[in-house]
């Protein structure tokens, strides 16, 4: 059998489901005039279950469009750009942060290269970044961070 | 208040220096994002949202309702000149636009669709000052239980109108309201799903949530066709309208205006609907049917009219009742109450400055969008070749700063990656984002109406059929689910929905 989208979409309903149900059972239910926390939640994840195995069984049936190729690189550059940038805000400020992201990312496209026109690009740009948010619209967050202080 | 006062107080409002400057700078961003293919107005908007909490409620609504209906205006440009959407809502302009655009005559389409749009941009504005305190008078005899009805509404047209099949939706929608309950249950104070972390007590801000799944998971998948994403661009030529034009694009702009202003109301149905609406409506009824497709002014007119006229009148359900009909109307509904302002029937009588300062100001956006739409199309046509390996890094900067500073958390940032990957892979698996933002926000509403509407009626949940009203509403949310079923609604839906992808 074939991997289609159906089936992995219908598992991650199913087993998202499974775990908020597992968790929404331990609140207190209540009853329909006086919910507790649980009320809501049961409800709710119990049908995400009922449509995720409705999702799994209609992928079995009928033949659905495969799951198609996934661009790795890209999922994997760009969210660890963004981490990076959350890794560094603090410690080392915004300016080197925005500059970490801007060429992480970037690095992702096949067209990437690192000249001097693209380095002082996002040199430029994070500058300018930098005026905009903390020194026009005022973030209240530290241009060069504890570190290189 | 009346609606000459009310527009007095608006129009005092609307024009101050900053919120004059604000409206315009919303609608030329809003026009930028519109154009540029990958990135739309609900990512733009919650990109930018954190940025207008320092600002005063007004301005900031004001300045995103801006780049809401600018993006309309945006999309149709690229619609036409590149035969690509710039947004879902223009797709059906590509097909008549395009075809105009080949035979030379982008001009006149473009113009077709700037006019067009700032005619139903004014009716549509008309509209919310008329019917918007009559809905909120009516408003304010809603219960508990015609609120979850309507709730039950919005999210099922949301579902229907969805692309992919409506299995699909629904999963995405429960997930939604999943998403929704984590944090503190404000009845009993019980923290739920919060896996501990006392980072999500407060809850997952949807702002996170719709930043990383429209944000970053666009760029995510927008990376993958990179090497694919190069599309000539059509020349302007004139852009005056002949005789003939103006004769046979009048009745159309009327009609699709009237379509917009309608759909736009209706919970959860958007400016898509609209705008395949009037292009199905045109089709049949115009004496020039056997043109569409092939560069017809109607095929062009009459959904851009449409398209515009629905991104004024969603507004009133939002404003109203505090029921936001779409994904962009729920990231509206948080900015205000980020700022202490509760969308709701009171609206209009404790803030009546907030309300009509943002009808007027969005007839002066309408009337800025004409005139830097029309002569300044050059300027936008040269955005369009902005390539993407330039343009991608940046969002990713906006997002992550935007994230950062709604609490300065990293944690939202790290949220954020989670949910951009999540992006990407509803993507991938064909399953559209949209019931999911809209059902987190309308999810925790929908447990709260229920919750009080049983407590009145001491579990007892025939109120929700009592109710002339939230039968009413059932009964419509009912038929549209049967509708899907039906095999011919199922065939139109099916060819509609199919273009947007």
């Amino acid at each position: 059998m074939k991997i289609g989208q159906d089936s992995i979409l219908g598992l991650f309903f199913a087993v998202t489901g499974c775990v908020a149900l597992w968790i929404a059972i331990q609140y207190p239910f209540g009853t329909a005039g006086r919910m507790g926390p649980g009320y809501f939640p049961v409800i709710i994840s119990s049908l995400l279950v009922v449509t995720g195995i409705c999702v799994v069984i209609r992928s079995i049936s009928a033949s659905g469009d495969a799951f198609p190729a996934i661009n790795l690189k890209a999922l994997f550059m760009v969210p660890a750009a963004v981490v990076v940038f959350g890794l560094a805000i603090e410690p080392l400020g915004f300016l080197p942060a925005v500059l970490l992201l801007l060429v992480l990312s970037a690095a992702t496209s096949v067209k990437f290269r690192f000249d001097w026109k693209a380095s002082a690009g996002a040199l430029v740009f994070s500058g300018l970044c930098t005026v905009l948010f903390v020194k026009l619209i005022g973030l209240p967050i530290p241009i060069l961070g504890t570190w290189l202080q | 208040m009346d609606i000459f006062n009310g527009l007095m107080l608006g129009f005092s409002t609307a024009t101050t220096f900053g919120n004059f400057l604000y409206c315009f700078l919303g609608v030329l961003l809003g026009t930028a994002v519109g154009v540029l293919p990958g990135l739309g107005p609900i990512a733009t908007i919650s990109m930018l949202l954190p940025f207008t909490f320092g600002l005063p409620v007004d301005t900031a609504l004001i300045m995103l309702a801006g780049i809401f209906y600018g993006s309309q205006y945006g999309g149709s440009t690229t619609a036409i000149l590149m035969n690509l959407p710039g947004e879902a809502s223009s797709v059906v302009t590509t097909l008549d636009g395009h075809e105009m655009a080949k035979q030379g005559k982008a001009g006149r389409a473009l113009a077709a669709a700037a006019i067009g749009s700032f005619f139903a941009g004014t009716v549509g504005t008309l509209f919310i000052a008329i019917a918007a305190p009559l809905l909120a008078g009516l408003a304010l005899t809603f219960g508990p239980a015609e609120y979850f009805s309507l709730i039950v509404l919005g999210l099922i047209t949301s579902m229907v109108l969805a692309s992919g099949s409506l299995l699909t939706a629904l999963g995405m929608a429960l997930f939604g309201m999943m998403l929704g309950m984590i944090g503190t249950d404000v009845n009993s104070g019980a923290a739920r799903f919060t896996f501990g972390t006392p980072n999500l007590l407060d809850g997952l801000d949807f702002v996170v949530v719709a930043t990383g799944v429209f944000g970053l998971g666009e760029v995510l998948a927008n990376l993958e066709n990179e090497r694919s994403r190069s599309a000539g661009i059509a020349q302007v030529s004139s852009l005056f309208p002949t005789r003939e034009d103006w004769k046979r694009m009048a009745a159309p702009i009327l009609r699709g205006t009237g379509i917009g202003v309608l759909l736009g109301v209706l919970p959860g149905a958007g400016v898509l609907l609209a705008s395949f609406s009037a292009y199905a409506l045109e089709k049949k009824v115009s004496r020039h049917s056997a043109e569409f497709g092939k560069g017809a002014i109607e095929g062009v007119a009459a959904p851009e009219a449409a398209n515009n006229a629905a991104a004024q009148t969603c507004f009133i359900p939002m404003l109203t009742l505090g029921l936001p009909g779409t994904a962009t109307m729920a990231l509206m509904i948080g900015a205000l109450v980020v700022q202490g302002v509760q969308p709701g029937p009171e609206i209009l009588t404790q803030q009546p400055a907030l309300f009509w300062g943002l009808v007027v100001s969005m007839w002066l956006g309408n009337l800025m969008l004409l005139f830097l739409n029309l002569p300044l199309v050059g300027v936008w046509a040269k955005l369009i070749s902005v390539p993407y390996h330039y343009l991608f890094p940046m969002i990713c900067v906006f997002v992550a700063i935007g994230v950062y500073s709604i609490n300065n958390s990293v944690f939202d940032v790290y949220m954020m990656a989670l949910f951009g990957v999540l992006g990407y892979f509803f993507k991938k698996v064909g399953a559209e984002p949209a019931p999911l933002i809209l059902a987190m926000i309308l999810g925790p509403m929908a447990e709260e109406y229920l919750r009080r509407a049983l407590l009145i009626s001491h579990g007892d949940a025939s109120v929700f059929f009592t109710s002339p009203l939230s039968l009413g509403t059932l009964i419509v949310a009912a038929l549209l689910l049967l509708s899907i079923i039906s095999p011919r609604f199922r065939k139109v839906r099916e060819e509609g929905l199919q273009e947007v992808d």
